[in-house]
């Protein structure tokens, strides 16, 4: 696992040449040398990456002022190390002898954006959280027998996941002519492109294959309408017409579809392969679409605050890509002549401005919060309604569980 | 579905406007005049596309001299517009409200250039082929109330084919920069290379769904594997080396990957769907499996000779893109010097009339054709091994699959 040094280093690489960096305006770079230097800003990420959670850890073990039990991550840390070297082991076998590149290209995001491992955190502990007989279980011994291949089985889903959530990335980067026009370098974009659509197909074929060896097709129909989600969501992204775009049901519904879909279904899936309930799994789905929403919609007022909680200092990438999310709907609500600029688009900067001086005014941000800490909370009670445990591990991963969803909504970065 | 002079028109224009009109020689233009209405020429279609075989039922049509029997592609032609229309309803819904584009984009082949439906129609041949009462089966009443869904969940089957089939097109697009496909516009030139992308991963999850509902995990997998060999296929063409490219071992295994990896495994899946024994899966495997061997061992011939039968004549597309095939690895065994040729690439033109020169010496068309044949035979072969049948549609079944694998190999286009 990366030392957080190095991760710190190889991140302001990322974020020199990293994919937003032709697009970062200026104001944007202000502040950016007032930041200490192991503090990673979380605009840097891709917008749809959870990586926040690993800041907050590390916050957390540099005593800031935080509730927090016992560290989340690290109750399953050394498990996901050795899931992620199997996964890049997993990836690169029989391709890196026939296409070097192709592996390099696939293994991109895991060996050099290793921090967010937010995702396989949460399964992970989704799947010690359910460690209970399940009704009608056979003898502890054949239970025994049975639970570790079961782990196995659910630590696929987590490289499934992440297989996943990879490939939406790789295929979200393939850029349209129009934007060849923009300065970047020709041959760069094509092969970027080819290389992109290629090993974002081949980590799906991965995944594919891998979700076949589950031999379970409730778990291939769940992860199936994920992949479907993800496209729809990046579509919606794309194409949503200016009525769309004010709209808080359509901002909701891409919300889930992007962000959300991914976790809760996986979370499900863990459930489901662990042989619970069909009233535990949507236990398990209610929590990982709560947690994902509560984590995107704090992502969006982040975005407008940055961690100093002061509006307007975020580095505003949404707003300035022309991605309206939560804060400004609301702030629409009470002034519909916020409604005008956001038609009028925001390339130009004076309309930011006025943006976030209405933004200023309404009771977005604030708005925004309690929807947020609705959702942390309806994902905290999902938690508590699952069946009782007397196992330490249940509930000490429960626990994390539970701690997750605050540490969602209350990091400030 | 298109009228015979739709296609016709359809064709010309592709023709006059197509993907490789650029890259035409004059020489290759000689004798095109010449060629009457109808006549279509196969390398029009894109390499990966079977498509001849539509012509050579046309050609059936128009009384030339061809030894056949009923039409195979008229024994199933009814059920196959069901399932067409079925199959453009299936990927539109849902998304349509959200992500019209996404509807749109992923319908785009299914509704403007429906293709030559080959895939489909062998695939419905061969559960018709396979109808036979299973050993061990319960009451014929049973029987007859089962297969009804059993028919349907084999249909099902080719429409996942087609789905894959579709979502591998549209990436290949993206990654050829190809302008044309099935001729008309291709979706990337349309409608940008990011929602190419995005409705070949949608059209990729629809298949997932539509494979688990089938609840059987034997034949997830087989589609699953098909999913990677088309990846991987794609990536080996992509990405070889020098002496992968003049390896006819490489060479084989990149072709079975391309194009008989989804069309065998998805007969195979048909078979098991029928519940018959793993004997029997393997023939209807080995059937579909030398079958795409047999036609696209013919495609890469006439790549060179066209339907004139005359080397140079065909449209050169092949090569012209880098790409060897089968008459240039066995000219290669002859010709030494060829293989030279072949390492320095095809960019100058000359290079191409030098590798024609050595090709015409050698016996290397020859002896592609003889491989061609020998697949055809050992296709024939399979279907002839099945168990014994009285009834009177799959005996006709066996006939038009077997009269297939000659149309494969005779075509001229």
């Amino acid at each position: 696992m990366y030392s957080r040094w190095n991760l710190a280093r190889n991140l302001r690489r990322f974020y020199e040449h990293g994919r937003y960096a032709h697009k970062f305006y200026s104001q944007a770079l202000v502040g950016i040398n007032q930041l200490e230097t192991p503090i990673r800003p979380q605009a840097l990420y891709d917008r749809q990456v959870s990586c926040g959670l690993h800041d907050v850890s590390y916050q957390a073990h540099h005593n800031r002022s935080f509730r927090s039990v016992e560290d989340p991550f690290s109750l399953v840390a050394d498990e996901l190390s050795l899931i992620a070297k199997n996964l890049r082991e997993q990836v690169a076998e029989e391709v890196q002898n026939k296409a070097p590149k192709l592996a390099s290209a696939a293994k991109y995001f895991f060996e050099r954006a290793e921090g967010k491992k937010f995702r396989p955190t949460v399964l992970l502990l989704m799947a010690s959280a359910l460690n209970m007989p399940i009704p009608q279980s056979t003898a502890e011994e054949v239970f025994d027998t049975l639970s570790e291949g079961l782990r196995a089985r659910q630590q696929a889903i987590a490289k499934i996941t992440e297989m996943i959530h990879v490939a939406s990335l790789l295929h979200d980067d393939v850029l349209d002519d129009a934007d060849k026009r923009r300065g970047i370098e020709s041959l760069n974009l094509v092969m970027g492109n080819k290389l992109s659509v290629l090993a974002g197909d081949f980590l799906l074929s991965k995944a594919c294959m891998a979700l076949a060896d589950l031999k379970n097709t409730e778990v291939v129909s769940l992860i199936a309408k994920v992949v479907e989600n993800l496209v729809t969501g990046e579509t919606m992204q794309m194409t949503s017409t200016s009525e769309q775009r004010r709209s808080m049901e359509y901002y909701l519904e891409k919300t889930y579809c992007k962000t959300a879909s991914l976790i809760s279904n996986s979370c499900k899936s863990v459930a489901i392969l662990a042989g619970q309930t069909a009233e535990v799994a949507m236990l398990a789905y209610d929590y990982g679409r709560n947690l994902g929403l509560a984590y995107q919609l704090t992502d969006d007022i982040l975005d407008f605050t940055g961690n100093k909680d002061v509006l307007g200092k975020g580095v505003l990438s949404d707003i300035r890509h022309g991605i309206v999310t939560a804060p400004i709907l609301y702030a629409i609500e009470e002034f519909p002549q916020l409604g005008e600029i956001v038609d009028q688009g925001f390339d130009d900067p004076a309309n930011v401005d006025l943006a976030l001086e209405y933004l200023g005014k309404s009771r977005g941000i604030e708005r925004a919060r309690q929807l947020a800490e609705e959702h942390a909370t309806r994902a905290k009670e999902a938690i508590e309604a699952l069946p009782d445990s007397d196992d330490e591990d249940v509930l000490r991963s429960r626990s994390a569980l539970i701690d997750l969803t605050d540490r969602a909504i209350r990091r400030t970065k």
